[in-house]
């Protein structure tokens, strides 16, 4: 099914009658402008990090800055742990992503492929709780990682997020179109129900892991709420939050905080540029799974 | 032993719990439970984990009474709409109108204006920080080509909220067109075609075909920003650096319930607040689910 969907969304729509002419160019000259708009913010972001100390707002005018430095990225190294918070960032997020993986995993198999009682209810269930807010968690879940030791810990910035619904969901709709014929064929062969997962539906459910692996990283890397309320030492605060304390401790050093930003969102820009394909067709994927 | 637990484990009847059992063991525990919790501490006035007594209603009556419930209540409503007045038509124009062969390159257009989904709501609040400051780009864009004069963007209460959905509308514009996307290759061509050969307008196929039948995605849109709006927390809580803003006037309900349950410690009336945001949600959703009659289709 993902498949199938990632077929439709690629805009390989080619219309009847291409022809050139006054409203084409003027069209694609409005998208021009309007692209402009939307990736400012970005380049501004880039710039101001290399402005020199105290131009940001001289110089703001001059969209081509002639003068560039990288002492707030000195500064940024320096003066917090801003390498700390890369390398927990990467390891939080990986954890995150395998975590929900094996758990999206197994369950979305079991949904999709067994029939067993009470198998609605719990489809239902997990539906539904798509819809409870995260804020509605909050206390208890601070109190339940106070009460499990796992405050300061990334366990307990992973575990309590890491059943996924749209992940679960996702699987599920992905592994209802894996063959019944050929888990058949594995069994007769004498193959276990949990080799017959691991060697025959976890390989054919490649693209749709992937995938995932992609969109969780990407929720985990750009996450703030969770992680802010586990992580109150510095050295232990993944990017998002690390930023947040930025924002708190400099508040007029702009450029500071424009470095710190800059770091965190360039490299998953151009990993991006790598995996458009995969992340655009995810994301319309998992988002139109729900509907 | 070892090999009752293996038949066990192996029995046909068993198999498909046992691959349920790691997001199902979580999935109780940390999504389940714990809102089971918060209803109970909703009822209670909770002094920690030792000490807990029922009080009832109470804490209820004290949000209502709450002047900064009631302005966050309406700070949070009045976000949700202006999003959805934006970020339904916008994405759904640009959306037809790349897809309508008309604009050189779309793929490339779609991919740039979807750029500013990747970054993080942390990162989009500091850069607007920087360009709503009042010696800001936006001041200086707007004063040097419109004549405005320089607005104190982050320090009046009464453009916070059209700062946060200005930083809504750059961060989901992108999305929006891409979910809109899915459901217009959806539509079959040929409708397309008949219509142009019964000699409709651009604009007729627009209103009698597109629209119609990009209907369940609209649906889709729709619920997502309004699920999305009521839960806004990120921006106001990095703008207004942690606070509500000049005047409360940033102060969503989620960056309150956290502020309750995180600054003043105030546990039983952060429950009670989770609780009606939960409700509103729910009750907008069924509301959004019914009108669009999604429920009579499906099963």
């Amino acid at each position: 099914m993902a498949q199938r969907t990632s077929d439709l969304i690629l805009p390989t729509t080619v219309r009847p009658r291409p022809r050139v002419n006054a409203s084409r160019v003027l069209l694609t000259l409005l998208f021009v402008v309007l692209t402009f708009v939307f990736v400012f913010p970005l380049y501004w972001m880039v710039i101001s990090s290399l402005r020199p100390d105290g131009r940001i707002f001289v110089d703001a005018f001059d969209l081509l800055p002639s003068a560039l430095s990288l002492d707030s990225y000195n500064s940024l190294f320096e003066q917090e742990p801003y390498g700390r918070w890369i390398v927990n960032s990467i390891l939080q997020t990986g954890g995150f992503a395998f975590t929900a993986l094996f758990l999206c995993t197994t369950g979305g198999y079991a949904l999709a492929k067994f029939r067993f009682r009470g198998r609605n209810f719990l489809f239902l269930l997990i539906v539904v709780s798509q819809m409870i807010p995260f804020h509605l968690l909050i206390v208890s879940l601070f109190l339940m990682i106070i009460q499990l030791g796992l405050v300061e810990s990334y366990w307990g910035a992973i575990i309590p997020i890491a059943a996924s619904p749209i992940g679960i969901f996702f699987v599920r709709q992905y592994m209802l179109s894996i063959d019944d014929e050929m888990l058949n064929a594995a069994r007769v062969d004498g193959a276990n129900e949990y080799q017959i997962f691991y060697s025959v539906v976890l390989p054919n459910a490649r693209p749709a892991i992937a995938t995932l692996f992609i969109l969780f990283s990407l929720e985990y890397w750009n996450n703030l709420l969770w992680p802010l309320i586990v992580f109150r030492q510095a050295e232990n605060m993944p990017l998002a939050v690390g930023i947040t304390r930025l924002i708190n401790q400099y508040r007029q050093s702009y450029d500071l905080v424009m470095a710190g930003s800059t770091l965190a969102t360039i490299p998953i820009i151009i990993l991006f540029l790598f995996l458009r394909r995969q992340v655009m067709t995810g994301i319309a994927a998992t988002g139109t799974g729900m509907k | 032993m070892l090999s009752s637990i293996l038949r066990i484990v192996h029995n046909k009847k068993v198999v498909p719990f046992v691959f349920l059992a790691p997001f199902m063991t979580i999935f109780l525990i940390f999504k389940v439970y714990p809102v089971i919790l918060a209803v109970i501490m909703s009822f209670q006035n909770f002094q920690g984990v030792q000490s807990q007594e029922w009080v009832g209603l109470t804490n209820y009556q004290n949000v209502f009474n709450l002047v900064r419930f009631g302005q966050a209540l309406t700070n949070t409503t009045v976000y949700t709409i202006g999003t959805l007045l934006i970020l339904i038509p916008l994405p759904l124009i640009l959306a037809v109108l790349l897809d309508s062969g008309r604009v050189a390159q779309s793929t490339l257009f779609r991919t740039l204006i979807f750029l500013p989904a990747l970054t993080s709501l942390v990162v989009a609040g500091t850069v607007f920080r920087l360009i709503l400051a009042e010696e800001g780009f936006l001041n200086l864009f707007l004063s040097s080509t419109l004549g405005i004069r320089p607005l104190r963007w982050l320090e009046t209460a009464d453009l916070a909220l059209p700062s946060l959905i200005l930083i809504a509308t750059w961060r989901w514009t992108g999305i929006n067109i891409l979910y809109f996307n899915s459901g217009l290759v959806n539509i079959p061509r040929e409708l397309y075609e008949a219509a142009v050969i019964d000699g409709a307008s651009p604009f007729q196929m627009f209103w009698r075909i597109t629209l119609p039948l990009l209907r369940p995605t609209t649906l889709f849109v729709v619920v997502l920003s309004i699920i999305g709006g009521y839960q806004v927390f990120v921006e106001p809580f990095i703008l207004y650096t942690g606070g509500g803003g000049p005047g409360d006037g940033g102060l969503s309900m989620a960056l309150l319930i956290y502020r309750t349950a995180f600054t003043s410690f105030n546990f039983g009336t952060a429950a009670a607040m989770g609780v009606i945001l939960a409700a509103i949600i729910f009750v907008f959703s069924l509301i959004q689910f019914r009108f669009f009659g999604v429920f009579s289709k499906e099963d």
